[in-house]
């Protein structure tokens, strides 16, 4: 496939919208790099599709400036922006065929008959629909309406792609094998891509960045692993992987939880309550044989509930402080799972490396 | 205004229970609307009920296709209609009306033809070429118009014309005269090969002219105090009361087409005896005296003319007045039995060009 | 397993269902059935009350009964057309229209529904004749001079038609217009299209079921229209109705009126088959997709 497409940063400097007293959008600036895959992540309602409808243009922010390549495009009309867009429910034409919809704009921007064809067989071919081309859009499966919207949307050229949940109409597994070949069209593409999902699995098994955004602001930004193992507020924590929070006592410069120093380089504010994150995964049960060492942190208490979840088992821990931790275990027949019961009295251990402060 | 179900629903139980009552002892006498049902309430109907005792129910909207609908269904609930002559001619010969009993019904002062076995005359009307007197002048005036010529000249007097829609009655006389064939020629020439033809022929060249067809007489009172037409053929009374209502139109007897309304039983009448009673009541010149203070109808009943209080200028202006009668054409129902259904279906043809 | 006791729980279901429908099936013979075959019947009775064909053979001896016909099709499908072209926009604006104000919007559409049909015709008749409203208005301010011929003919007709036609086209076409996805207008518009191409290529045809559901319920009430033609026609535009009433009125031939009645129903009918072949109707009328 001829690679002949450019991608463009996009700079999103103090964004504003308000609708009535709530800000949907709240001085939010980004730098999204030329050929980057981003993700904004939140819930719903946290401004994440209102930013996305900003880039396409669809809404006008109340202030603030977004730029493409240094050229500022706040003012201009969505069908002159020049970006592609996957729309959560597809948004295909019902009454044109696959062919017409993938057609409309290389029509409009009316290319000759002969490179239109070529064109959306290249896009059909590219999402693997080459037989699919004079169906009716009714005729399709949910997946394969998908790939027809997602042609669509590149088969023109765009220098942006944008997309609003496209997969969440889809069952878990197509959801899945689609987030890999979605992956793969934008390595092959090199599309700046700016991808919206309220799904932190997707956000990060899909994304070169990841921007969370709750209440109009954005959280934190930086890539899936950054994001998933420093997230930098309670919210963060929560929101992206499974996590349990330990309050911690403040002695002077240092962090205690029960009798444990926590030792951290952050820069201690003095005003603020901390907190510590931890992934159930990070932890183990730790057996007869083990002798605590200084590079682990230990915790002893007791199982109050076991849960079978297939690949792995999720167990519950009453600390004997108690506090609650989640525990994820292995469910291979030789280990742990297969030994334990509810009330048994375990210890815990997790390498210093994997503690999470946070601000609480 | 709110519509009251409730109200409609009282309304509609009360109006059957009182008609249901009433079959029982009054006689239903069935008219037509507009100014001519007024003015029989007011000379004949109140007054003979009175005098005879006979209770009537009044209802409107008399038409000679509802009273065979009802002898066709078995359902009749008229006793006494009003109908024209032709009308009754048509439903007679159909067998939904009662013979007269002239027994009861005294006709022996009658003028002549205003009466049959099956129905008895309760007034003698003209149709009339009526025009907007402030275009074309006062009737009698030099240069007002005076015939049916002048009906069809739309160069001396431009203008809009209205004609009768979907019924041939005295549609095709007024063209045949306005052809210059003399009035008592006029049936036989319609008789002739092609006479209706060339009648409609003739009604064609003022179709340009023709703004809208009326459909009763109350249209086209309404038409002429509108001033919506300027020329129109009608009844000469529906003239005379919208000229009263205020309204700017004449017409001329020269020509007119004379013709009479009756009064018909029902064939299975509830109350045909009681009826036919009433209808003897009714008849009597004492009532039909009064008729031409209501409207310019002419009583069928000659003593009428000598004991009506009526002033010498409203005699004269009765259609049955001998200064007018012999300017007329007398209606012929023996023409309209054997033509008016092929006569019909033409001038209906003619409409719907 | 009680299989015998589960297979007449399900036959008793089943006949109670079709019980539940008897009242439904005994009113439609009572109301349409029945009056319909003795229509049918009548039209076939002659003049001598034998079986006879006289009724039909004089529609084609008369061409009357064609003309009339014609004028009706006419009628209607000029009526339909006007509707269209001031129905859309209207439908189009109210589907707009912030959601709060549709219901205001909406009561101005359908106010001509609750006034009785005779009383909106004959205030026509009082705004467009000779020495009406309209005409005087216009002599008054110096618009035109003499009075335009307005009602008693096949445009006043056609104003009075339009006006009681006008929410049984866009009543559909503003459901239609409600079933088409702001998102695919958003995608037209951002794959290039202009608000204009947006309208024309995406709008316009993905309300199209509106526009054919709107214009077949138009069309065909308007094929037995009665009061309007015959008040502001002047006489002069002659619908099968009214041919109807004048049969029955003036020749008390109910043979004849009955045949007439009957060609329109099989008229109606064929032109409903027709349509059928080129609209998916099933999908108009019960909104499927």
């Amino acid at each position: 496939m001829k690679q002949n497409i450019t991608s463009l940063e996009i700079s999103i400097k103090d964004l504003t919208k308000r609708y009535g007293k709530i800000y949907a959008l709240d001085t939010v600036s980004l730098d999204i790099k030329a050929g980057e895959f981003l993700t904004l992540l939140g819930p719903s309602g946290s401004g994440k599709t209102t930013l996305l409808m900003a880039i396409a243009g669809f809404n006008r922010p109340d202030s603030g400036s977004i730029k493409f390549a240094n050229q500022e495009m706040i003012l201009t009309p969505p069908h002159k922006r020049e970006v592609g867009m996957v729309f959560q429910n597809y948004a295909l034409f019902p009454h044109m065929s696959v062919f017409e919809n993938i057609g409309f704009p290389l029509k409009l921007r009316k290319a000759p008959n002969d490179q239109i064809k070529e064109k959306v067989h290249d896009a059909l071919k590219t999402v693997q629909l080459s037989d699919y081309a004079n169906r009716k859009i009714d005729q399709l499966s949910g997946g394969q309406r998908q790939r027809v919207a997602l042609a669509r949307a590149f088969v023109f050229g765009p220098r942006i792609l944008l997309m609003d949940e496209p997969l969440s109409a889809l069952d878990k597994k197509l959801r899945e094998q689609m987030q890999i070949e979605l992956k793969q069209l934008h390595r092959k593409l090199g599309v700046t891509t700016v991808y919206v999902t309220h799904d932190q699995r997707e956000a990060l098994t899909m994304s070169d960045r990841i921007a969370v955004i709750n209440e109009g602001k954005i959280e934190q930004l930086g890539t899936p692993k950054e994001i998933y193992n420093s997230p930098n507020s309670s919210f963060v924590a929560d929101f992206i992987g499974e996590s349990s929070f330990l309050q911690l006592n403040r002695k002077g410069d240092d962090l205690y939880f029960s009798s444990e120093k926590i030792i951290t380089n952050k820069k201690l504010n003095k005003n603020k309550e901390w907190a510590m994150v931890i992934r159930p995964e990070r932890l183990s049960i730790v057996n007869k044989s083990y002798r605590k060492n200084s590079s682990n942190i230990h915790f002893s208490g007791e199982i109050s509930e076991l849960v079978f979840q297939g690949e792995t088992a999720l167990a519950l821990v009453k600390l004997m402080e108690g506090n609650f931790l989640s525990v994820r275990l292995s469910t291979k027949s030789s280990d742990d799972f297969n030994n334990l019961k509810t009330g048994n009295k375990i210890q815990l251990c997790m390498n210093r490396k994997d503690v999470i402060i946070i601000p609480h | 205004m709110i519509f009251s179900f409730k109200k409609f629903f009282y309304a509609t139980a009360c109006s059957t229970l009182l008609a249901g009552s009433a079959f029982a002892d009054a006689v239903t006498v069935v008219s037509w609307g507009g100014s001519y049902g007024k003015a029989q309430d007011a000379a004949l109907f109140t007054d003979a009920s009175r005098d005879s005792g006979i209770a009537i129910n009044r209802e409107s909207g008399a038409s000679m296709s509802k009273v065979m609908l009802q002898v066709e269904s078995g359902a009749v609930i008229w006793d006494l209609v009003v109908t024209g002559s032709g009308g009754a001619a048509n439903a007679a010969k159909n067998g939904a009306l009662e013979k007269i009993d002239f027994n009861v019904v005294d006709v022996s002062n009658f003028l002549d033809n205003t009466y049959t076995d099956y129905c008895i005359g309760s007034d003698v009307f003209a149709t009339v070429g009526a025009w907007n007197t402030e275009k074309y002048g006062e009737p009698g005036t030099p240069g007002a118009p005076n015939s049916w010529a002048d009906f069809w000249d739309v160069e001396k007097y431009p203008g809009t014309r209205s004609l009768r829609l979907n019924n041939v009655d005295g549609v095709l006389e007024p063209a045949v005269m306005a052809m210059g064939i003399p009035p008592e020629e006029v049936y036989d020439f319609l008789s002739s090969e092609g006479g209706i033809d060339k009648a409609i022929d003739k009604i064609r060249e003022l179709k340009p002219h023709i703004s809208v067809y009326w459909k009763s007489g109350a249209m086209q009172a309404q038409l002429m105090k509108d001033e919506e037409v300027d020329f129109i053929t009608g009844w000469n009374g529906r003239f005379d009361n919208a000229k009263k209502d205020g309204a700017k139109v004449g017409y001329t007897f020269n020509q007119a087409l004379r013709d009479y309304d009756c009064f018909a039983i029902p064939k299975g009448a509830p109350n045909k005896d009681l009826a036919m009673k009433f209808l003897g009541e009714v008849s009597k010149a004492k009532y039909q005296a009064n008729l031409p203070f209501h409207i310019t109808y002419g009583p069928t009943n000659k003593e009428a003319y000598e004991i009506t209080t009526a002033p010498k200028e409203l005699i004269e202006a009765l259609p049955s007045h001998p200064k007018n009668f012999s300017k007329m054409l007398a209606v012929s129902l023996d023409w309209y039995a054997n033509n008016r259904e092929v006569a019909l279906e033409k001038y209906m043809e003619f409409l719907s060009e | 397993m009680n299989e015998k006791l589960l297979k007449s729980a399900e036959r008793k279901e089943q006949l109670l269902l079709t019980a539940l429908t008897i009242p439904a099936l005994i009113s439609v013979t009572l109301i349409i059935v029945i009056p319909v075959g003795w229509l049918f019947s009548l039209s076939f009775l002659g003049k001598s009350g034998d079986f006879s064909l006289e009724n039909y053979q004089k529609m084609i001896v008369y061409k009357s009964y064609f003309r009339v016909f014609k004028t009706t099709f006419n009628v209607s499908f000029l009526t339909t057309i006007f509707c269209i072209l001031l129905g859309y926009p209207l439908a189009y604006f109210l589907s707009q229209v912030p959601k709060k104000l549709v219901g205001i919007f909406m009561i101005t559409v359908l106010l001509p529904f609750w006034t009785s049909l005779l009383v909106r015709t004959y205030a026509w008749l009082v705004l467009l004749q000779k020495k009406g409203m309209i005409n005087n208005f216009a002599i008054d301010m110096g618009i035109w001079e003499t009075p335009i011929k307005l009602a008693h003919n096949l445009n006043g007709t056609l104003v009075g038609m339009i006006h009681i036609m006008l929410p049984f086209m866009v009543l559909p076409l503003y459901a239609a217009m409600q079933r088409i996805d702001r998102q695919t207008m958003q995608a037209a518009s951002n794959l290039g299209a202009s608000p204009i191409q947006a309208f024309w290529q995406i709008f316009v045809p993905l309300s199209l079921p509106g526009v054919a559901a709107g214009s077949l319920i138009v069309f065909i009430l308007c094929l037995g229209f009665y009061v309007t033609p015959a008040v502001l026609g002047g006489g002069k535009v002659i619908m099968v109705s009214m041919q109807i009433t004048a049969i029955l009125e003036d020749q008390f031939n109910w043979g004849a009126a009955s045949a007439l009645g009957v060609v329109l129903l099989v008229t109606t009918f064929i032109f409903l088959l027709l349509a059928s072949r080129f609209l998916k109707l099933d999908s108009i009328m019960f909104g499927k997709h």
